[in-house]
C-alpha cells in the first residue's frame, strides 16, 4: 500500500499532489464562502431593513442557502430562442475560472496556501481581469439590449478601476520588496500597511468594490434601470454560477485587502487562519452594508470617480512612497 | 387680471356666447361658447394670459358633440369653460395641440373615444386603446371605427435608424411601478427620444359612470388612484353634494380633512420609499413601508379597508371616529416626527443621493402652464399653486398651514417639497384635531335615490398628486350623464419626453420616479 502511494508520487511528483490537494480544499472555500455569504447577506439586509431575513429553514436560517442551491439546481435551464449559443453557454463557466485561480496564492496562514509565486499578486490581477471577459460574453450572447448595455458597461468599469486598484497595490510592493504574498504578509510584521499607507487602502477597496461591481457601483446589473443587467437571460444554475462567481470575487478582494493592508494571517493568540479570516469577513460585511445603504451612482461619476479622483491620488500615492523610500 | 381677459375677450373673440357663471354652483366663474373658427385665437389669448389648460374633453348630446375647454390660472383663481360645438356625423375640429402641448393627448384621447379628427395634430394615434375596438366607446350611440380612422390610430411605429437602438421600459420593468411603458430611443447610455404608451390598465371609469348611479359609483375613485384613494373619494362625493346642494355637517368636514391628510402622507410616503429604490437604495422602502402601516391600521380601525377606502358618502361619513383614532392619530404624528428627522439625516444627508437627485431633471416653471401640470411636481419649480389654498374644501380655509415650494424644479427640489409636505400635513392635522367639533356625522334625509337638478359642475381637491377634478353633466336622471376625471399624473407624465431627452437613461429613471405617478390613475 504505502510503496503503491510512494510510487504515485514518485510518477507525478510530490508538488502536483499538494496541488490536487490545495484545489480542491479550494473548491469547498469557493462554495462554503458562497453559501455563508448568501446567509449573511440576507440576514444583514434583514437587520438593516427591520426585518429578520430568512429563520425558518435550520436554526437561525442558516441551511437556507442549501434550500436556494437546492432550488437553483433542481429548476430547468431555460435559452432563449435567439441567443448566440457558444457565447450564451460559455460564459458562465468562464466567470469561474479566474475566481479559482486567485486563490491558488492566497496565504490563508502561515503554511496555508497552495502555492506560493514569487509574482502572487500580478496573477491575481492577470486573471482577475479575464472575469469582465465572461461578463461580456454574457452580454453580448444573451441579445438582449438590457445585457447588452450592462456589459458595456462593465467593460468601462473594470478598465477605469484596474488602474487605480494596481497604482494603489504598486505602492505595497515596493515597501515589501517583493510580489509574493507571503513575503507582503511578513513584511508587515509589527505594523500594519493600513496605518502606514492608508490612501492606498482606501483608493484599493473602493476600486475592489467597484471591480465585484457590487452596490454603489454595481451597474452592470443596476435594478432599476437595466432589470438585471448582463444576467438578465440566465435562470437556474447559470444565473448561480453567475451568482457564486459575485461572491468569491467579493471575497477575492476582502482578502487581498487583508493580505495588502490588514497583516493577512498575523494577529497574537489566535491561529493565523483564524486571524485571516476574521478580517477577511469584516470587510466583506463592510461591503454588505455599503449595498444596503447607498444609492447607485450614475454612470460619468463613476468614471470620473475613478480617472479624476482615485488615479491620481493613488499615482501621488505611489510617487510619494518611491520618494521617502529612496531616500 | 379678471377684468382684463375679460376685456380682451370681448375685444377679440366672438361674445355672443359669454356668460358670467356662478362659482358657488357650477365651479367656474366665466363660460364662454366658441365657433371652430377662433377656438385657436382663444387658446392663443389664454396662452398669453398664462392661463394654463386644466382640462379638455368632449361630451356627446347626440345631436352634436360639444369640446369643453377649462382653463384656469395658476396666480388668481378664474376657471373659464370654453365650450366649442363639433358636428357629431363629421366631427373636425381645429387643434390646440401647437398652443398647449398637453392638448396632444387630450386630443388623442378624444379621437379615440368620441371620433372627433383634430385638424393638425401630428399624431393621433391610439393612447389608451388598441385595435380590437370597433366603435367609439364614449359616444351615446353606436358609432363604428371608420376604417381610415383606423388606419390612421395604428399608425405608431417606433423606427429604428442607424446609430441607435429602441429599448422598451415596461410595461414589466422594475422601475416603471406598475404597467407604464415608454418607448426609449437611445444612442448608447444617452436617450434621444421617449415615448410614453399608456393604456395598460384603462379601465373605463367615465362610461362606467355613466351606466351605475351615484351611489354605485362610489367605490369607484378609489381605483382609479389607489395610493390616495380617500382624497378621490372625497373628489366624488363633494361634487354631488355640491350638484344636489348636501349641506354636510361641520364634524364630517373636519374628519374628511383628517383621514385624507393621513392619507396623503401615506401616499407620499409609497412615494418616499420608491424614489430611492429607483436610485438603486432600496432599505429606506422598508423604513417608508413600516410607517405607512401605521396609518394603514388607523384608517382600518375607522374605514374598514387598507387601502382602496370608501369612507365618504354624501352627507357625510360611513361612520363616526373615536376617542383610540384621535390617540393613534397623535402618536403617529408624535412619531413620525421623529422618524423625518431620522430620514433626513440618513437620505438627505447622503452624498450620492445628492449628486444623483440635484441638477437632474430640471422642469422649468415657465413650461408649465403648456402641460397644465398641478401637485409638487409645480411646485417644486416654485409656483405655489395649491388647490386646498386656491379653492379651499372641506375645512383647508380655517387651518393654517404653508405651500412648501422648490426653486429650480429637478429631483432634488421634488423630494424636498415632497417631505416638506407631509410635515405640512401633519400640523394640519394636528389643528383640525384640536378644533373637532361634536355633533352629527352625518346629514340627516339624504334620499336614497340622488337625482340631481340638471347643470354642469367642475369641483377639484389637491390629491397628492395634484389636482383631482370631476366635472358632471346631469340630466335629472340618477346616472350622470357624463363624469369626466381630470387626473394630474396624467398631464404631469405629459412632460416626461422633454425631461428625459438627451439625458442618461440612469437620470431619466429617477426623474420618471420622482414624477410619483400613478398607472391606473393615468389610464382610468
Amino acid at each position: 500500500m504505502m510503496q503503491n502511494i510512494n510510487n504515485i508520487i514518485e510518477l507525478v511528483g510530490w508538488e502536483a499532489i499538494k496541488l490536487i490537494i490545495g484545489l480542491i480544499g479550494v473548491l469547498v472555500v469557493v462554495v462554503v464562502n458562497a453559501l455563508v455569504l448568501t446567509w449573511a447577506e440576507r440576514k444583514v439586509s434583514g437587520h438593516m431593513q427591520r426585518r429578520i431575513g430568512p429563520k425558518e429553514v435550520g436554526p437561525y436560517g442558516l441551511l437556507q442557502p442549501i434550500a436556494d442551491t437546492l432550488k437553483l439546481i433542481a429548476k430547468e435551464l431555460l435559452t432563449p430562442q435567439n441567443v448566440e449559443k457558444p457565447l450564451y453557454f460559455l460564459a458562465p463557466v468562464i466567470v469561474f475560472i479566474p475566481v479559482m485561480v486567485s486563490f491558488v496564492v492566497i496565504p490563508f496562514d502561515a503554511y496555508l496556501q497552495v502555492k506560493d509565486i514569487n509574482v502572487g499578486i500580478l496573477v491575481i490581477l492577470a486573471f482577475s481581469s479575464l472575469s469582465v471577459l465572461s461578463i461580456l460574453l454574457a452580454g453580448w450572447g444573451s441579445n438582449n439590449k438590457y445585457s447588452l448595455i450592462g456589459s458595456v458597461r462593465s467593460v468601462a468599469q473594470n478598465i477605469a478601476y484596474e488602474i487605480p486598484l494596481l497604482l494603489a497595490l504598486l505602492s505595497v510592493v515596493i515597501m515589501a520588496n517583493s510580489l509574493s504574498l507571503k513575503d507582503i504578509v511578513e513584511s508587515q510584521k509589527g505594523l500594519w500597511n493600513i496605518f502606514v499607507q492608508p490612501i492606498a487602502f482606501l483608493v484599493f477597496f473602493i476600486a475592489g468594490v467597484a471591480e465585484t461591481n457590487r452596490t454603489p457601483f454595481d451597474l452592470p446589473e443596476a435594478e432599476s434601470e437595466l432589470v438585471a443587467g448582463f444576467h438578465t437571460e440566465y435562470s437556474g444554475m447559470r444565473f448561480a454560477l453567475f451568482f457564486l462567481a459575485e461572491y468569491t470575487n467579493m471575497f477575492i478582494i476582502c482578502a487581498i485587502t487583508t493580505t495588502f493592508f490588514l497583516g493577512g494571517y498575523q494577529g497574537p493568540i489566535l491561529p493565523g487562519f483564524v486571524w485571516f479570516f476574521g478580517k477577511t469577513y469584516l470587510l466583506v460585511f463592510v461591503i454588505l452594508w455599503f449595498r444596503w445603504t447607498f444609492p447607485r451612482v450614475r454612470f460619468d461619476q463613476l468614471l470620473n470617480l475613478s480617472w479624476k479622483l482615485l488615479i491620481p491620488v493613488s499615482l501621488v500615492n505611489l510617487i510619494v512612497t518611491g520618494g521617502i523610500l529612496k531616500l | 387680471m379678471v377684468e382684463k381677459i375679460l376685456e380682451e375677450i370681448k375685444a377679440s373673440l366672438v361674445t355672443a356666447g359669454l356668460h358670467e357663471a356662478s362659482y358657488a354652483q357650477n365651479g367656474y366663474h366665466l363660460s364662454l361658447e366658441l365657433q371652430t373658427g377662433n377656438i385657436t385665437d382663444g387658446a392663443k389669448l389664454f396662452m398669453a394670459n398664462a392661463f394654463y389648460l386644466e382640462d379638455l374633453f368632449c361630451v356627446d348630446y347626440i345631436d352634436y358633440l360639444e369640446l369643453v375647454y377649462f382653463f384656469n390660472s395658476y396666480k388668481e383663481l378664474y376657471r373659464v369653460k370654453v365650450t366649442l360645438k363639433v358636428d357629431a356625423d363629421k366631427p373636425v375640429a381645429p387643434t390646440i395641440s401647437h398652443i398647449y402641448t398637453m392638448a396632444r393627448w387630450y386630443e388623442r384621447e378624444i379621437h379615440e373615444f368620441f371620433g372627433v379628427y383634430f385638424d393638425g395634430h401630428p399624431n393621433l394615434t391610439y393612447l389608451f386603446l388598441h385595435d380590437g375596438i370597433d366603435h367609439y366607446p364614449l359616444r351615446k350611440k353606436r358609432v363604428p371605427v371608420p376604417d381610415e380612422d383606423k388606419k390612421l390610430l395604428n399608425s405608431f411605429k417606433p423606427r429604428e435608424e442607424d446609430d441607435c437602438f429602441f429599448v422598451n421600459l415596461g410595461p414589466q420593468h422594475p422601475s416603471t411601478h406598475g404597467v407604464l411603458r415608454v418607448v426609449v430611443k437611445m444612442d448608447g447610455e444617452y436617450i434621444i427620444s421617449a415615448e410614453p404608451v399608456l393604456g395598460y390598465l384603462h379601465r373605463m371609469h367615465e362610461k362606467m359612470a355613466e351606466n351605475r348611479s351615484y351611489l354605485q359609483f362610489l367605490p369607484n375613485p378609489a381605483r382609479i388612484d389607489y395610493p390616495g384613494a380617500l382624497l378621490l373619494n372625497l373628489a366624488h362625493v363633494a361634487t354631488v353634494e355640491k350638484l344636489c346642494s348636501i349641506e354636510v355637517p361641520e364634524r364630517a368636514h373636519y374628519v374628511r380633512t383628517i383621514t385624507c391628510e393621513l392619507n396623503r402622507i401615506a401616499s407620499h410616503l409609497l412615494w418616499f420609499g420608491a424614489f430611492p429604490a429607483d436610485l438603486g437604495a432600496l432599505t429606506p422602502f422598508m423604513y417608508a413601508f413600516d410607517d405607512r402601516e401605521q396609518i394603514l391600521d388607523i384608517l382600518e380601525d375607522v374605514t374598514g379597508s387598507r387601502l382602496t377606502y370608501c369612507y365618504f358618502r354624501f352627507g357625510g361619513l360611513y361612520n363616526d371616529i373615536d376617542d383610540t383614532f384621535i390617540d393613534k392619530t397623535k402618536n403617529f404624528i408624535k412619531r413620525m416626527r421623529e422618524r423625518f428627522s431620522m430620514y433626513d439625516k440618513l437620505i438627505t444627508g447622503n452624498v450620492i443621493f445628492v449628486n444623483r437627485a440635484e441638477g437632474t431633471g430640471i422642469f422649468k416653471q415657465d413650461e408649465a402652464i403648456k402641460y397644465g401640470c398641478t401637485g409638487p411636481f409645480i411646485r417644486s419649480t416654485g409656483i405655489p399653486y395649491d388647490i386646498r389654498k386656491a379653492e379651499p374644501y372641506a375645512v383647508y380655509d380655517q387651518v393654517d398651514f404653508d405651500i412648501p415650494t422648490g426653486t429650480i424644479g429637478d429631483n432634488m427640489d421634488r423630494y424636498r417639497v415632497r417631505m416638506a409636505e407631509m410635515e405640512m400635513s401633519l400640523r394640519i392635522i394636528e389643528q383640525a384635531i384640536a378644533k373637532l367639533p361634536t355633533g352629527p356625522f352625518k346629514a340627516e334625509k339624504v334620499p336614497k335615490k340622488l337625482k340631481p337638478p340638471k347643470g354642469d359642475i367642475y369641483f377639484a381637491v389637491e390629491s397628492s398628486r395634484g389636482e383631482a377634478g370631476v366635472y358632471v353633466v346631469s340630466d335629472e336622471s340618477d346616472t350622470p350623464y357624463r363624469m369626466r376625471w381630470r387626473v394630474p399624473s396624467f398631464s404631469n407624465l405629459m412632460t416626461f419626453p422633454s425631461l428625459a431627452e438627451g439625458n442618461l437613461i440612469a437620470d431619466a429613471i429617477a426623474t420618471l420616479g420622482s414624477y410619483d405617478i400613478v398607472v391606473p390613475e393615468i389610464d382610468r
